[in-house]
């Protein structure tokens, strides 16, 4: 098991590098983003959201210049 | 309520535009899928080529290909996308001259594929066959597309972005990169280049293009339709909305790791083949999500299904979106991949793909825009009806025939006799796949059917819409204020 891990460091070019970054920047930013999403204080604010095609069925439309 | 919401729009919004897309989308549907059965059938009988290059196989499969993806697929794309982002974020189209050069840069972009593409005139990448003239043409109308739907957005009038233009702004982003890099090319003449990569990077770029011009052409486009018809045909708010936030940054992080899974058992490095294994797999995850999300909406509600065609369309399209991602991940595997590649089960999964989730989604998104768009009812609701069976039958035959069809030949492919030579020439695979090759022109004529049968209900509604003044009335009789 452990061969089947091994990494020859010295042998990264600039590109794997590049890579391994990107890679583990990918994982945390989408941890973060399953935590932030799934905490109970953040529910309500956005399951609000999902109200939002609706909404303009009982706004008043006001203007209709695309707001220029 | 509703209807009064709708004309108001028509006063408030710039819906002309999108009229036309919907329109051209379903003429569209009808040429792609006409090609579709032609070439099938010439599988099945090849005396259908009538010794004509400008009629073989090899030449009509991409025409086909871009008259389904891009034609019907753009278009329906562009109608959805400009008609979802003025209605959810309160404001007309940044500019509506832009959005009428995107129309007719587009058709103009068909209109050239459908002259070239049967003279043989093609970079051979799939999906990317056109010529490098037309490959700028298509950057710029993509970039025309793309600022005028970001500049909407700017210019909203909602503090949110609602999240089915969150995945239409996905689509749009990644496709101008994925769309430059992979065109990237030495032209040698006005139709001729070659492409500026070579060997086994060449084909890795094709293939990081080709999955991904599935993955966020034809899925996160389309999961943008979902996200805003299923609700809306459905007059309720989605599932989950947190879960559909997930859904679109898995799918946005997750998509462009699996192009290699193209390549298994080929020059490209063993493990970029596992990479695209690995995390096609992982991908189950927030699409099953996402599935089950579109179909969730309906809970407590499913009886709308017995009566609500339209919905019928969308939800069903999510079944097979489901079906789809399920079945893809599975092929990407070495061991099932070593008996599906270059068989017919690739040819069933796309096309469960394609007839299934995209042309289902699109079609019901289509019907409720024909009703909101000109203010009236289906011409016939019946044929909506027939339609919705004609074409869900006719991808069922479809994706059964190829199923069989592909299986078959990867085992008679690698079959062998006791002395450890072929049990098969390649001439008996081919001879043994006749019946389902007829089977799926079959399977494609029913679908083919629909399709005609939903432009004559489209153009119907029109007459009708033209006759009532429905639309006239919707423009200028209404104002806020009278509402």
């Amino acid at each position: 098991m452990s061969d089947y891990f091994k990494t020859d460091w010295a042998a990264m070019t600039a590109t794997d590098w590049v890579g391994l970054t990107l890679t583990v920047v990918i994982f945390v930013l989408m941890v973060i983003a399953y935590v932030q999403v799934f905490r109970p204080k953040h529910r309500d604010s956005l399951e609000a959201r999902k109200h939002i095609p609706f909404e303009e069925d009982i706004e008043d439309i006001g203007d209709n210049d695309g707001g220029k | 309520m509703e209807a009064t919401a709708d004309r108001l729009a028509e006063q408030k919004y710039s819906f002309d535009v999108v009229r036309w897309f919907t329109i051209m989308a379903v003429v569209y549907l009808v040429v792609g899928a006409a090609v579709g059965v032609y070439i099938a059938s010439e599988l099945a009988w090849p005396f259908l080529n009538f010794d004509s290059p400008y009629l073989s196989f090899g030449r009509l499969r991409p025409v086909h290909t871009n008259a389904v993806i891009f034609a019907f697929g753009g278009c329906t794309l562009m109608a959805t996308a400009f008609y979802t982002v003025q209605r959810t974020c309160g404001v007309r189209l940044w500019s509506e001259k832009l959005a009428w050069f995107t129309f007719w840069g587009w058709n103009a972009i068909i209109v050239l594929a459908v002259i070239t593409l049967p003279l043989g005139l093609t970079q051979a990448k799939e999906y990317a066959e056109l010529e490098w003239p037309i490959d700028i043409l298509i950057a710029v109308v993509w970039l025309a597309f793309t600022i005028n739907f970001i500049m909407t957005i700017a210019i909203r009038k909602t503090s949110h972005i609602y999240v089915s233009n969150w995945f239409f702004l996905g689509m749009m982003v990644m496709i101008v990169y994925l769309h430059v890099v992979n065109s990237l090319s030495i032209p040698v003449g006005l139709f001729k280049s070659y492409s500026l990569f070579s060997g086994v990077q060449d084909a890795m770029i094709q293939w990081w293009w080709g999955h991904n011009a599935v993955g966020f052409y034809l899925t996160a486009g389309f999961l943008g339709i979902m996200y805003y018809f299923v609700p809306k045909q459905a007059n309720r708010p989605v599932y989950s909305y947190r879960l559909s936030v997930i859904h679109f940054w898995a799918l946005m992080f997750g998509y462009v790791w699996l192009g290699a899974h193209h390549l298994q058992y080929t020059a490209l490095p063993d493990w970029t083949g596992s990479l695209g294994a690995a995390v096609s797999l992982a991908m189950i995850i927030p699409s099953w999500g996402g599935a089950v999300n579109g179909m969730m909406t309906l809970s407590g509600a499913w009886d709308k299904l017995r009566t609500d065609y339209v919905l019928r369309f969308l939800i069903i399209a999510l079944a097979f979106y489901a079906m789809s991602t399920f079945e893809g991940p599975v092929m990407s595997l070495k061991t099932v991949n070593a008996l599906s590649h270059y068989t017919d089960w690739t040819i069933g999964h796309v096309h469960s793909g394609a007839l299934g989730w995209v042309a289902g989604i699109s079609i019901g998104a289509i019907y409720h825009l024909m009703t909101r768009l000109w203010h009236t009812e289906m011409w016939s609701e019946s044929l909506v009806n027939v339609h919705f069976w004609t074409a869900t039958i006719g991808t069922v035959i479809y994706v059964v025939a190829m199923w069989v069809s592909g299986i078959m030949q990867g085992l008679m492919w690698r079959a062998y006799d006791e002395y450890g030579t072929l049990a098969y020439t390649f001439v008996e695979s081919v001879a043994a796949m006749h019946p389902y090759y007829a089977m799926r022109a079959v399977g494609g004529g029913i679908f083919l059917l629909g399709a005609i049968i939903m432009l004559f209900n489209v153009l119907m509604t029109v007459g009708k819409a033209s006759l009532q003044g429905s639309l006239r009335e919707a423009r200028g009789t209404l104002t806020p204020a009278a509402a």
